[in-house]
């Protein structure tokens, strides 16, 4: 088990006050809330953060994690001594963080029970509760429909009430149009209801893996294309890929870069169905023999053209 | 709710399909009647229609209700900053995707003359 240097996290001194921890919390809070932050281990981090300043709060838990002394570095490998929390004695409050999710080296400490109590709403009407997951698919499945086989771990209690985890299969139908951000809802998928109540839903919230070649906005899908200096100023028809696969797309002559060819949609389907744009850049090749190079002289001479001002490029 | 595929569950497209009743909603994004009261009020929540003098939100709301019930308990908002959070936070993904629509800007460093 590592270590954790819960005021090396918060970035507080060991002597800090509480309004100043609290103070440092929200700041790195705000910065790494998953629903706010582009940072890319934001949900790591803020979990980190959680854990921390749930410590670092609390008195009792504060310290009792001083107790282990200020020698501990950040990672390394620690291991509890035997009656290290001798003498002390807990309220057996509950967490007021509702997804509060410790690492090994806060169980360590402070045990199971703490941290979650169990269901943590009165569950008058006994109906099973909905559990909420992400599923990744393929741009190619909004355009298709597909069948997706997923695991998912789902946390669970076990008699003594005890945190565990189990991991379930289920196959899920991607509808066809299916944007990122949107949810699947499957009925019936969450947890079991008790005595006679139904059982709760999972609501699936979808994202795209990453594509090499496309990128998608919403219900719209970019591609971009590379054309040759004389396809784009003479016109061409280029094979384009699209998530249908590839199409020949004429290229209309005097094609600037940057330019998007708009074909309607040919984005994700749907009602209405998005758009696929073509980007157009134009790629120069290098001259390297001769003859490329007298290529680019045959170039300037039919263009006495000052590119930086005088006449119009286009 | 039926489902038309024998092998898998299909799932139905919260924000297209799904309407939620207060109880459910509550229901789904874990959190009270009195949040959703408070959300509504505040005009965090829209009610799509009114059925008979019961609110129904339209799908989009499960997300919209979700990350306000996180952003305050984690950030210790109320409902005002909560509310102004998730506006701004509309307003950045819209200013983004413009901003990826837009054609790349050109970084090259000047070529000093010497």
């Amino acid at each position: 088990m590592k270590f954790k240097d819960y005021y090396e996290i918060l970035g507080v001194k060991r002597d800090a006050t509480p309004d100043e921890i609290k103070a440092a919390y929200r700041k790195l809070a705000r910065k790494y809330h998953p629903d706010v932050s582009k940072e890319p281990q934001a949900e790591a981090r803020f979990k980190e953060l959680g854990e921390a300043h749930e410590v670092l709060k609390d008195a009792e838990k504060r310290a009792l994690y001083d107790r282990m002394g200020s020698q501990w570095k950040s990672g390394q490998d620690f291991t509890p001594q035997p009656g290290w929390d001798a003498g002390f004695e807990f309220r057996g409050g509950e967490s007021e963080m509702g997804d509060f999710d410790p690492s090994d080296f806060f169980e360590a400490f402070f045990g199971r029970r703490q941290a979650r109590g169990g269901g943590r709403r009165p569950n008058v009407h006994a109906q099973g509760e909905d559990h909420h997951a992400k599923i990744l698919v393929d741009l190619e499945d909004a355009y298709r429909g597909a069948q997706k086989s997923i695991t998912l771990r789902m946390p669970s209690y076990d008699a003594a009430g005890r945190l565990t985890s189990h991991e379930r299969r289920i196959d899920v139908g991607i509808p066809k149009g299916i944007r990122a951000g949107q949810h699947l809802r499957l009925a019936g998928q969450g947890a079991p209801g008790m005595g006679k109540g139904a059982a709760g839903d999972l609501y699936l919230e979808v994202a795209f893996n990453p594509h090499p070649v496309f990128r998608v906005e919403d219900r719209d899908v970019f591609v971009s294309l590379a054309l040759a200096p004389w396809e784009a100023a003479l016109g061409a028809k280029v094979e384009t890929p699209t998530p249908e696969g590839p199409i020949e797309l004429t290229i209309p002559a005097g094609s600037a870069p940057g330019r998007q060819m708009r074909l309607r949609g040919r984005g994700i389907p749907g009602n209405p169905a998005g758009d696929l744009y073509v980007v157009l850049s134009v790629s120069l090749p290098p001259a390297n023999t001769e003859d490329e190079k007298e290529a680019y002289r045959a170039l300037a001479r039919a263009f006495p053209v000052n590119p930086r001002g005088g006449r119009s490029e286009r | 709710m039926s489902s038309d595929d024998p092998r898998a569950p299909r799932g139905l497209v919260v924000e297209e399909d799904v309407r939620f009743t207060l109880v459910e909603l509550c229901q789904t994004c874990a959190i009270g009647e009195d949040d959703v009261r408070a959300f509504v009020l505040e005009g965090l929540l829209e009610p799509e229609s009114n059925d008979g003098g019961e609110w129904l939100f339209a799908g989009l709301a499960l997300r919209r209700a979700r990350i306000a019930a996180r952003l305050s308990r984690d950030l210790g908002l109320n409902l005002a900053g909560t509310a102004l959070a998730l506006d701004l936070l509309d307003e950045i993904a819209r200013l983004r995707m413009k901003l990826s629509q837009m054609p790349p800007p050109h970084d090259e460093p000047p070529h000093l003359a010497g």
